[in-house]
């Protein structure tokens, strides 16, 4: 199967880092592959129209969260130069910054299934004590994807 | 000089409404912190779970902090923070003049002026800790402290329930994965 279409799962980390690595150093070469850098983000709260004080102060003070999310596009955007350098083309490059509605591992699956996504690349830290909480998102993505290629950067 | 208090009987509900109405345990923290760095007026905010074997706090959620903060290395339970107990609240109300930090550099690279810690408990066992994090010195009164300890008390039974329901979840797919199987036998 040619690879066409492959899907980096990336949240500002060091494993996200290597995973970066890991799509330069395996798919950058290939010429009729391109890349999605998926960052799905919490939302911010909404806040109940009620005027008390403190609704006040929190509408006020949502533009500086507004302001961080934006920062956290811009910091996606220089992942994106990284893989530029790294060898992949202009064209061959996305970036995908979406609110998320769900757990992190079923927006990846729904953005593999809605894209038609070759190749998953995902990171996977050790002994995460997280992972009881939230779930491990990579054991989701292998035992829910089929026909998907899913590279696990641990 | 007497300390003013800033949280109130207003930002519980706005808080704990946030909590409710979340049924993911990721996007709930992240709202929690959005939500404290906003009313308290701070800088940023983390929440972590405490992993028993490595004592390491984990990063469960966290707002306003940077990437290169959040990601410094390893956050040790009991040396992160160096005081006498992680079971209790600690303030470090200035850290210029703290030499308790495990990365004191980096807090101060961070533009960190204050920090508190605030244990999370279950059974009165620490399970995690909630981080909050001041751009300047900061005053905060017993109350407040208090306040965030019955916070903290409620996002450690989040934290349990989920953690429950995840386990159950986890049967659930088991059983279901195998059933098949059992039928045939049965047949």
């Amino acid at each position: 199967m040619a690879i066409k279409k492959i899907l980096l799962a990336y949240n500002f980390t060091r494993l996200d880092q290597k995973a970066v690595d890991f799509a330069i150093n395996a798919f950058s070469h290939l010429k009729d592959t391109e890349i999605t850098i998926l960052n799905a983000y919490t939302p911010l709260p909404e806040i109940e129209t009620v005027d008390t004080s403190i609704t006040g102060k929190l509408k006020s003070s949502m533009s500086y969260l507004t302001q961080q999310i934006a920062q956290r596009e811009t910091e996606l955007n220089e992942v994106k130069q990284m893989l530029l350098l790294g060898g992949f083309g202009e064209g061959r490059i996305r970036t995908e910054f979406r609110p998320r509605k769900r757990d992190i591992a079923s927006e990846i699956i729904e953005s593999a299934v809605t894209n038609s996504y070759d190749v998953i690349i995902l990171n996977r830290k050790h002994a995460r004590v997280t992972r009881f909480f939230s779930g491990s998102v990579s054991h989701k993505v292998v035992m829910t994807l089929k026909d998907t290629a899913v590279c696990i950067v641990s | 000089m007497s300390v003013q208090e800033r949280i109130d009987i207003n930002i519980f509900k706005v808080v704990f409404r946030a909590i409710a109405h979340s049924d993911n345990l990721e996007i709930m923290a992240d709202h929690l912190t959005q939500l404290l760095v906003a009313a308290l007026e701070i800088k940023g905010c983390t929440i972590f779970a405490l992993n028993p074997e490595s004592e390491e706090l984990e990063a469960l959620a966290s707002f306003g902090m940077s990437m290169s903060y959040v990601n410094k290395g390893p956050v040790l339970k009991d040396k992160s923070i160096a005081e006498s107990s992680s079971s209790k609240p600690i303030v470090i109300r200035d850290v210029q003049k703290s030499d308790s930090l495990q990365y004191p550099e980096e807090a101060k690279k961070e533009g960190i002026g204050a920090i508190v810690s605030i244990p999370i408990k279950f059974y009165g066992k620490v399970i995690g800790a909630l981080r909050l994090y001041h751009q300047a010195v900061w005053d905060i009164s017993d109350e407040d402290v208090d306040s965030l300890l019955v916070l903290a008390e409620n996002i450690g039974l989040a934290m349990t329930y989920t953690r429950v329901l995840k386990a159950l979840r986890t049967i659930k797919y088991t059983v279901d994965d195998i059933h098949g199987l059992w039928m045939l036998e049965t047949e």
